[in-house]
């Protein structure tokens, strides 16, 4: 059969979970380096550069079950094949839609999922800087069956041989929600630093991460607390001052974490200001008044 | 259309538009043949080391592998080169630059031909780079290479070189690698010819040169090296230089089987040369009035380690530097360098962009210091035919250098960004979400003027075929033989847009491009239209003289009719007609009796070499252009967005309005893309940032709509009176994007492509030059006593 990965790599099409983690399985017992195939846009571009040559591969486009999103009480599931297109135009989640339309171009958005971002784990990924904001949980399940894991933990361990990812779970929003990113052009450009904020009225706290400085996507922990204590709960607002010192810790919080690797063309000085004047605008957008009890407006 | 609407001067359709936007059109990479072997290449990840061993055993032991070629296998010359041939096939003992091929092989596929490159064992002794061009041509550096680390040095003297006047701007500028990021990367197919030869089709700049180095290479005689060109998809000079080529051969001469090879797009960005990064310093100096007294230019070009069109490059960055001003006093001296950083060769502009940068910004700079107007500073000092230029050429008609400058300055300005505006409209664009209170407006402005055609005393030429019969319907039917490698500007729409309107006919066949007919020359300095343009137009009048000639003489019509047919008989609406001799027959009469056909070769007007003080006729012709820019930037991140372009450019006369904009607009993207994203990246000489993902090149959202005026006045010694138009854009453009990012930001800016992190208040910032006015390590230069009183 012949595949991307050239005519020697086997190629399998589950239709359910169970299908692809026994297939998963069953390589991982061959002891054949395996990949899987989601939307592609980061996997077929190493398997045509060489840089992956997996023994097999188990395409998961069949694997519907993988593509549903919901809503509980308290929380949203997002299924590991939903794509960005899909998440982009999603009401019941301002941030991640916010954040699916500043992901690559419309042809990445289509193919690109959930759980390829997960997979591929790229520290300036932007769905990662989101989902960190968000305390998202990943679900994963093997042929010894299902957990979940923190995000943070996730990106440490990494998955065990034989888990999929099934899904991503993230608090159900319960206030203004942002995202924003900067990098090299107008548009359909990796992130070169990002921040996603998410305000908690119920909780009375703002959660903000920021992408593209530290070696992973960054909680800024004295920021947060400096909202929690001084932004207005009654009005959900904030003062324009109160948004600059927000920045300014934000910057602080993350050029104090140990660094992403050297950029020759943005310094880490460069980048963390940027992170500082992106935390201060995404506050602003989500807590001054005039703003204050809008929705992540599709602009 | 009939025949006269589809000639020169209509906005005909290009023969491969609707392939090309359709997906059909098949480029080199397509290609295949039964049982063709699969080919990629073995790089040096080390910009400089010696090869202690090369061992190919265990690749060719992998099942499915057909071939792996080393520079032993080499049977010709070992080395090829455009200019000078010191880049080697396969280095041998020594790699001097990361991504330099060290072997080739050939497999059933390409996974297989890649299992193998990563089974060749190479064993490397890496040696310290040297990647600082003002190292590298000091004292005391270590040779690179057998020829030196310098590649050419100029030193021109123009009026007296000790004059100044009282106004005096200084300072350095830092030009970036930029590189041509062409959308289909470089591939061909040779098919080994019983003969002993082989037959080739690739996507290529220049047919002939590729054929006379590729048959040096395998130690072939020329007639047996035959190259046909496949689709090309973009070039703008990296496909000038040879890559792949000898390397396929030498595959296929080895398995006696069709071999594609073929690279991807991380080999794409490693595998031609670039365009030079330049260090520029510039001391302009001025009367209070405004008119310029002298311009003091010292150019650093890093070539690479292989010399590629290095030696050409820097001669056009020293003879452009002082930009298309009236300059009475000039000392400008240019240095290409060899270092151990990739090569760098042809691109675009070739050698122009660069010094425009820096002349622009100087000329701004000269503006505030006067407070004069930077566009009345222009158009005080702008070039007219009848200057002399630093070279002490005289610059011939014409060249409406001050008109392109008004041109552009009077386009009406775009509307400011409001609230109402699209947040897409903001810098940085929907992520960014730019305040709109800091966003600064700025508007620039960039003249600039680039050579035609080959310079420097080469006797370049273009050679091509007409044929003129009648086709199987018994209808007059034209066709067109020309090497000329279509690389998308053109030329196969023109070809035959000529063609129709010397013959007077409706269809027009042009044949592949292929080495069965003489050199078109290269596909680049802007030169196809002219001397192709020439060549094509040249057979088919020789081929109406024949046919009218041949006519009279059946006719039998007087001898004076005989020998200068033109004068009595006229092609027109398919008929030949002779009002005074009472002649009228039909072309498809007037062929009954057989083909016609003609070969022309064209020339353009002798031009000199430089002389020891950089003086000369140098350049046959030039074409001026001006762009205005405005741009918008975000004062808090440094991120530009770029609002509109306006360009008047010298175009000489139109021969396709469509295929004009086609130019003019790509140059200006390309441009633009200098400005402000593109760059290859280099950390010790190894490239960071080799793929489409981290070198962004400008997208729709990133370049306007672009405000085009063409100034039309016919180049006397040209066909129908073209201009090349391809390159001229490309130079003003970024320096324009330069100035209205200068203006905006209210700083003075020395580093191209500009970064964001340069135009924002850093508590630690980073001078890109150090802050040093001069050029760093003057001993670099010929002459340390000349440059104390610089
Ligand atoms: C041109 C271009 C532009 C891009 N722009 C952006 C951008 O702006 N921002 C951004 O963040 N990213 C960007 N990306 C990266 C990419 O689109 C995302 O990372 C995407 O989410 C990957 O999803 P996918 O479905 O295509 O994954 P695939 O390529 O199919 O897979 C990626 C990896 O994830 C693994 N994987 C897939 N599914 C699962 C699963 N269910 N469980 C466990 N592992 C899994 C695969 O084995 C593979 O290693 C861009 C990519 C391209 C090519």
């Amino acid at each position: 059969m012949t595949t991307p990965g050239g005519p020697s790599t086997a190629l399998h099409r589950p239709g359910t979970v169970g299908e692809a983690v026994a297939a998963l399985a069953a390589e991982a017992r061959a002891g054949r380096p395996v990949e899987l195939l989601a939307g592609g846009t980061d996997l077929v571009p190493a398997l045509r550069t060489g840089t992956r040559p997996p023994a097999a591969i188990v395409a998961l486009r069949r694997v519907l079950e993988l593509r549903v999103r919901g809503a509980g009480a308290d929380t949203l599931t997002i299924g590991a094949g939903v794509t960005y297109t899909e998440l982009a135009g999603w009401s019941l989640s301002p941030g991640l839609a916010a954040t699916s339309r500043v992901v690559g171009s419309v042809q990445i958005r289509n193919c690109g999922t959930v759980g390829g971002a997960l997979g591929s784990a790229n520290p300036r990924g932007d769905l990662l800087t989101f989902l960190t904001a968000a305390q998202a949980e990943v679900l994963l399940t093997s042929e010894d069956g299902s957990r979940a894991a923190g995000l943070d933990d996730f990106l440490s361990a990494g998955r065990l041989p034989g888990e999929l990812v099934t899904a991503v779970r993230v608090p159900r929003p319960s206030g203004p929600q942002t995202y924003l990113k900067i990098g090299g052009r107008q548009a359909a450009f990796p992130s070169l630093v990002s921040c996603a904020l998410l305000v908690d009225r119920v909780r009375e706290r703002v959660c903000c991460a920021v992408g593209g400085v530290a070696a992973r996507p960054w909680r800024v922990a004295e920021a947060e607390r400096l909202a929690a204590a001084d932004v207005d709960w009654s009005t959900g607002t904030a003062p324009a001052a109160l948004a600059r010192r927000f920045g300014e810790l934000a910057a602080a919080g993350v050029r104090a974490a140990s660094p992403l690797g050297e950029d020759p063309r943005h310094p880490l000085e460069y980048r963390v200001h940027a992170a500082g004047v992106l935390a201060a605008r995404a506050f602003a957008r989500c807590l001054t008044a005039r703003s204050a009890p809008r929705r992540e407006s599709a602009p | 259309m009939t025949g006269r609407a589809r000639g020169v001067g209509g906005s005909v359709l290009r023969p491969d538009g609707l392939a090309k936007a359709g997906g059909t059109f098949v480029y080199a990479g397509d290609l295949s043949a039964p049982g063709m072997l699969h080919a990629r290449t073995l790089r040096s990840p080390h910009p400089r080391a010696r090869i202690r061993r090369v061992d190919t055993a265990a690749a060719l032991r992998i099942p499915g592998v057909a071939a792996v070629v080393t520079a032993v296998d080499v049977p010709g010359v070992a080395t090829y080169g455009l200019i000078v041939a010191d880049q080697p096939v396969f280095a041998a003992t020594e790699t001097r630059y990361a991504g330099e091929p060290v072997a080739a092989v050939a497999a059933v596929d390409a996974p297989t031909a890649r299992r193998a490159l990563a089974a060749v064992e190479v064993e490397y002794e890496p040696l310290p780079p040297l990647v600082d061009p003002e190292v590298a041509a000091g004292p005391g550096a270590e040779p690179l290479h057998p020829d030196g680390n310098v590649f050419r040095e100029i030193t021109l003297r123009h009026g007296d070189p000790d004059a100044v006047g009282p106004v005096v701007v200084e300072d350095s500028y830092l030009v970036g690698m930029q590189d041509q990021a062409f959308l289909a990367p470089e591939a061909a197919l040779v098919v080994p010819a019983a003969d002993g030869g082989v037959d080739m089709w690739l996507a290529t700049q220049w047919l002939h040169s590729d054929r006379e180095q590729i048959a040096a290479c395998l130690g072939l005689p020329e007639e047996l090296v035959r190259l046909e060109l496949a689709g090309v998809g973009g070039a703008f000079g990296g496909r000038e230089d040879v890559t792949l080529q000898v390397h396929g051969a030498l595959l296929a001469r080895a398995t006696g089987t069709p071999v594609r090879i073929a690279y991807d797009r991380v080999e794409s960005f490693l595998g031609h040369p670039h365009r030079h990064p330049a260090r520029m310093w510039f001391r302009h100096t001025a009367t209070e009035a405004g008119d310029l007294v002298s311009v003091h230019a010292r150019i650093i070009m890093d070539g690479g380690a292989y010399a590629s069109s290095s030696p050409a490059v820097i001669a056009n960055a020293v003879t452009h530097a002082a930009g298309p001003y009236r300059v009475p006093n000039a000392r400008l001296d240019g240095l290409v360098v060899r270092t151990n950083n990739p090569p760098c060769g042809a691109m675009r502009g070739f050698g122009v962009p660069q010094v425009t940068i820096g002349h622009e910004a100087q000329m701004d700079r000269l503006a505030d210091r006067l407070r004069m107007d930077p566009v009345g500073l222009r158009v005080r000092n702008a070039l007219q035919p009848g200057d002399v230029l630093p070279t002490g050429q005289v610059l011939g008609p014409p060249l409406p250098a001050r008109e392109a400058i008004e041109a552009v300055a009077a386009r009406p300005l775009p509307a400011a960004l409001t609230a109402a505006s699209p947040v897409t409209a903001r810098p940085g664009g929907r992520g960014a979400h730019a305040d709109l209170a800091r966003v600064r407006r700025g508007v620039g402005y960039a003249l600039a003027y680039k050579n035609l055609l080959f310079s420097e005393g080469f006797d370049d030429s273009s050679t091509a075929r007409a044929r003129l019969e009648l086709d199987a319907d018994g209808r007059p039917v034209a066709t067109i033989h020309s090497a000329c490698a279509e690389v998308g500007q053109g030329f196969v729409t023109v070809a035959g847009q000529i063609a129709r309107t010397e013959l007077g006919v409706d269809e027009v066949v042009l044949r592949p491009a292929d080495t069965g007919v003489g050199s078109a020359g290269s596909t680049s300095a802007s030169r196809q239209t002219w001397m192709s343009g020439g060549a094509v137009r040249g057979a088919c009048v020789a081929v109406v003289d024949r046919l009218l000639a041949r006519v009279a003489r059946r006719l039998g019509l007087p001898p004076e009719v005989v020998e200068a047919p033109r004068r009595a008989l006229v092609i027109t609406g398919g008929e030949i007609v002779g009002a005074e001799t009472g002649t009228r027959l039909t072309l498809a009469e007037a062929l009954a009796e057989g083909p016609v056909e003609a070969e022309h070769t064209f020339h353009h007007r002798r031009t000199t070499a430089l002389d020891a003080h950089g003086q000369g006729d140098p350049h046959v012709a030039f074409a001026a252009a001006a762009h205005r820019a405005v741009v918008d930037v975000d004062l808090d991140l440094g991120l530009v967005r770029v609002v509109s372009m306006a360009l008047a450019q010298d175009c000489g006369t139109v021969l396709n309005p469509l295929s004009l904009r086609g130019q003019v607009e790509g140059g200006t993207a390309q441009g633009l893309g200098l400005a402000v994203m593109e760059e290859l990246v280099t950390v010790d000489g190894v490239v960071t940032n080799p793929t489409l993902h981290d070198y962004l090149l400008p997208t729709t959202a990133d370049v306007p709509a672009l405000d085009f005026v063409a100034l039309t006045y016919p180049q006397p010694d040209a066909p129908y009176g073209v201009k090349g138009v391809g390159e001229t854009p490309t130079c003003t453009a970024t320096a324009a994007v330069l100035a209205a990012v200068r203006a905006a930001v209210g700083r003075d800016l020395r580093r191209v492509p500009v970064r964001p992190g340069d135009l924002v208040d850093l508590a630690d910032p980073v001078d890109p030059l150090g802050g040093a006015p001069y050029l760093g390590n003057k001993a670099a230069w010929g002459q340390p006593g000349e440059m104390e009183r610089g």
